[in-house]
């Protein structure tokens, strides 16, 4: 589930700037399609602003047919084309294969407990405590909503490069792209392809120098590149030139530089450019690339540091939401376990309906398995057990269903299918520190202390605060001598 | 080829020369080093030197490697077979992995090979058997060894066993006389308040584990019986205080939220009661009393819709609990479901014979106008009652209250 809205916000600020460009007086009445209509040039801005990109952009082009250099209409059709294309990349951030073999801004391989993402549950890093707060496939806290870069794991455990090979659904939205830059170049010529007539501006042939002169039009010019055509080369060359054209005091300028730098990779040019628009002016977009650029920097302290500066953030998200009226199985499926905790038993149930309707793929386990709660929690073991079921064969790879589904054997006095199971949850799961406790408490029950040993060790990797798991081992520490 | 040939033997001074050394750095716990030298010395010897492959045993398997310890106390026992610390080292090993049968058959080993006046061999044997679950014997074998040689933990073991077999009396004598020669066990104290709180005597069970506490002032298991001790007695202020204690060790324990909630539940905080109760039943969805507990804090609150809904989900979760019938029945009369209220009386009442369950129904029975029936129940509750004793009769004045009611109601004067 990306988030893809518009690039609304820098539409907005310079919207006014187009009246700066030159009027349309050429306009010959008689060749005129438009006739006996409002001015066609007023219609195409108004349709830019209704948010109606594709008309906006037939009538764009329709008049630069006819008159080639009107920079009001390029203008026009420059920031249609950038708004129907634009993604919001504050959230689309992925890192390729290539990127995690190739690590070339990683300072070790092995980093210092606490100070790297590759290990989220590292006790030095104060969070939520699994037991309460329920982690995601990807071992992060669970919020919702899953964002393909939010499913992110770091180099340096060698782990997250095998999982990343051996992901159960390729070609989905848990896939990991082979590289970034691969996939913006593939985003970049499916957007030229779906254009009649080719690529709107041919970068190649441009004359920066000339267009960083004109503010306004290098802005459009700036977005035009980055999302449309995906080209960020040209648009740090573009910005190189606008920004020292205005004496560097333009923070936009630094920030698309900064933009740009990072699509290339350049990361250490990137956080000097946000770093250095902050200065001129505090946005809340900068803070949260600049964050991105910690992330993939693996410096999580730094991150955090930047998300605590930058004020509202979660706010801006939420009005967001509400603005786009999003609806999505995710959403019910949350207001399904608001009913439920609230002990709405007939609502939670259709809301849970409402979200296995609209459930895609990737999200349909995480429903069956929260239905299978509210069974639970209404004593209803038989209905608990067939949704777990469901939970698993809907997604073959959710350890908590299969953990549950195992507890639930045990009830029954199925030991060997418990233990088995809780096997099964505990590879599909790694973050996840209940399946090898309980397979190594079902272990130490059955006698076999070697093993239970080893599985104890695994949970308290996950969580090392647990204290059920550290008795355990305290336990065993004292049989074995 | 050469070195076949003349093939070198070595004297017992030599096999023996750094068992010192290796002694020495064992007890001093610094196991690298010790490992170091074992390999060592096992090297110049041909792996023939049976005290460095014990203690390495040991190491491996202090390290929770016990595959390893078993292969080198196997080793170690071909070297001399009739070491009888060896042969209770592999025992031991093959009893951590699972393997009682095998584990058993070694100690037998060892007694037929003389060494019957040994408690260990006694002890593991106990343990063995308790596991391969032929208690008798596994309790003959425990009270042989502790005829020879008392130990805290062949109690401890013994009277687990009789606790399985829920005799509790007898588990409760066993651990007296653990006591006895070791007074101040924190453990041991703390499982005999366990089991007076088990065979309902409240105050001695409260003694012990206040003992235990005062020697062990943070252990969480104490502190939560304790607690629910003085919750007993409604002081819900002290109780409090102790679970603060527990919830910095267990921040996470079901039982432990359950307690906190039914303290504000007592103290009439009706909200934060819920709170708690709801955190335990998010922490631990299986509990049934928690859905019970909450059941009672919605029951007390008038909405009885939900009430009957966590009542029903404890009686699926475990149906053996005759008060959650009656709870229900509360429920489903207040809900103007008279037919399965009925039906919810007459089953806690098939089950259990408490005068509360007759006084409730037949409550019931009159505020739907069915006096006979009435009559019936409360000549019922009537007898149950004069058989109880005067301290349950006194604890709840509600009862008491609601009978000279009925009696007025009914005509039984």
């Amino acid at each position: 589930m990306a988030a893809r809205g518009r690039l609304d916000t820098a539409a907005r600020q310079f919207a006014g700037d187009a009246k700066t460009a030159t009027l349309s007086d050429k306009w010959h009445a008689d060749s005129n399609p438009f006739q006996g209509l409002v001015d066609p040039v007023h219609l195409a801005l108004s349709r830019l602003r209704r948010r109606n990109y594709d008309k906006c952009i037939d009538v764009a082009t329709e008049l630069l047919g006819r008159h080639g250099v009107d920079q009001q209409v390029w203008w026009i059709k420059c920031r249609a084309l950038t708004n129907k294309n634009g993604i919001v990349d504050t959230e689309f951030d992925e890192e390729g294969l290539a990127e995690l073999l190739l690590d070339e801004n990683a300072t070790a391989q092995v980093p210092r407990p606490g100070t790297s993402l590759s290990r989220p549950q590292s006790s030095t890093v104060s969070g939520p405590s699994p037991a309460v707060r329920p982690m995601t496939n990807n071992g992060r806290p669970l919020s919702g909503f899953s964002r393909p870069g939010s499913g992110l794991t770091k180099p340096g455990t060698g782990m997250s490069l095998e999982r990343a090979m051996t992901s159960s659904r390729v070609g989905t939205a848990m896939t990991r792209p082979v590289t970034t830059s691969g996939r913006f170049v593939r985003l970049g010529t499916a957007s030229l392809q779906s254009e009649p007539g080719g690529a709107f501006v041919n970068l190649e042939k441009l004359n920066m120098q000339k267009y960083a002169e004109r503010p306004s039009l290098a802005k459009a010019l700036c977005d035009y590149m980055l999302s449309v055509e995906h080209n960020p080369r040209k648009a740090v060359e573009l910005g190189a030139a606008a920004t020292s054209a205005v004496n560097f005091a333009d923070w936009w300028w630094k920030m698309k530089l900064g933009r740009g730098y990072y699509q290339l990779g350049l990361l250490r040019e990137a956080e000097l450019q946000y770093l250095s628009s902050l200065k001129l002016q505090e946005m809340v977009c900068t803070y949260l690339q600049l964050a991105n650029v910690y992330l993939r920097l693996d410096q999580p302290r730094n991150a955090l540091d930047v998300y605590k500066q930058s004020p509202e953030v979660a706010l801006r998200y939420y009005r967001r939401l509400l603005q786009m009226g999003v609806s999505s199985s995710a959403l019910w499926n949350n207001l399904g376990l608001c009913c439920f905790y609230a002990g709405l038993y007939d609502m939670s149930l259709t809301c849970f309906e409402q979200a296995l309707i609209s459930a895609e793929d990737d999200t349909l386990g995480d429903i069956w398995y929260n239905i299978s709660h509210i069974a639970i929690g209404i004593g209803d073991l038989g209905l608990a057990y067939q949704t777990l079921k469901v939970a698993v064969a809907a997604d073959p790879n959710h350890a908590e269903a299969t953990n549950n589904l195992a507890i639930l054997e045990l009830r029954k006095g199925n030991v060997e299918l418990a233990r088995s199971g809780f096997k099964e949850a505990g590879k599909q799961g790694p973050h996840a520190f209940e399946p090898p406790f309980n397979s190594a408490l079902l272990a130490y029950k059955l006698g076999d202390a070697q093993e239970s040993f080893q599985l104890v060790q695994q949970a308290l990797l996950c969580y090392p605060d647990h204290v059920e798991s550290k008795e355990l081992l305290e336990q065993l520490k004292q049989k074995f001598n | 080829m050469a070195s076949v040939l003349k093939k070198q033997t070595f004297s017992k001074e030599q096999r023996q020369k750094r068992n010192y050394l290796i002694h020495w750095l064992y007890i001093r716990k610094e196991y690298d080093e010790c490992l170091e030298l074992i390999d060592d010395t096992l090297k110049k010897v041909d792996q023939l030197a049976e005290y460095p492959l014990f203690i390495k045993g040991l190491i491996t398997r202090h390290q929770g490697k016990i595959h390893e310890s078993l292969s080198l106390f196997q080793q170690a026992g071909q070297i001399n077979p009739r070491n009888v610390e060896t042969i209770k080292q592999i025992s031991r090993s093959l009893f951590l992995l699972g393997r009682h049968k095998a584990a058993s058959e070694v100690l037998d080993e060892a007694i037929r090979l003389g060494f019957t006046e040994d408690w260990e061999i006694w002890h593991n044997k106990g343990m063995c058997l308790s596991q391969l679950k032929r208690l008798e014997d596994a309790k003959d074998a425990l009270m042989r060894a502790n005829s020879i040689q008392r130990h805290d933990c062949t109690f401890i073991q013994l009277g687990q066993i009789l606790t399985q077999e829920e005799k509790y009396q007898e588990a409760i004598d066993v651990y007296l006389e653990a006591l006895e020669f070791s007074p101040e066990n924190p453990e041991l104290l703390t499982t005999v308040g366990l089991l007076y709180l088990r065979t309902g005597e409240n105050f001695r069970a409260f003694d012990f584990l206040g003992n235990s506490l005062t020697h062990d002032p943070r252990n969480s298991k104490t502190i939560l019986a304790a607690g629910s001790i003085i919750q007993d007695h409604s002081d819900m202020d002290v109780a409090l205080v102790k679970y603060r204690v527990a919830a910095v060790q267990t921040p996470n324990s079901a039982q432990l939220w359950n307690n906190i909630g039914m303290c504000f539940f007592g103290k009439q905080r009706h909200v934060a009661a819920i709170a708690c109760l709801k955190k335990a039943l998010y922490l631990d969805p299986f509990e049934w009393i928690i859905s019970y507990n909450l059941g009672l804090v919605h029951l007390h609150t008038e909405q009885y819709a939900s009430a009957f809904h966590y009542f029903s989900s404890s009686i699926n979760l475990k149906p053996d609990f005759p008060s959650s019938y009656m709870q229900l029945a509360i429920a489903l009369s207040r809900l103007d479901d008279y037919d399965n209220a009925c039906a919810a009386y007459e089953k806690a009442i098939e089950m259990d014979s408490d005068f509360l369950f007759h006084l409730n129904y037949a409550v019931m029975l009159v505020n739907n106008g069915q006096v006979d029936k009435a009559r019936e129940q409360f000549d019922q509750f009537e007898a149950l009652y004069a058989e109880a004793d005067e301290e349950t009769k006194n604890s709840d004045k509600d009862v008491g209250v609601m009978r000279s009611l009925l009696m007025n109601v009914l005509g039984r004067n």
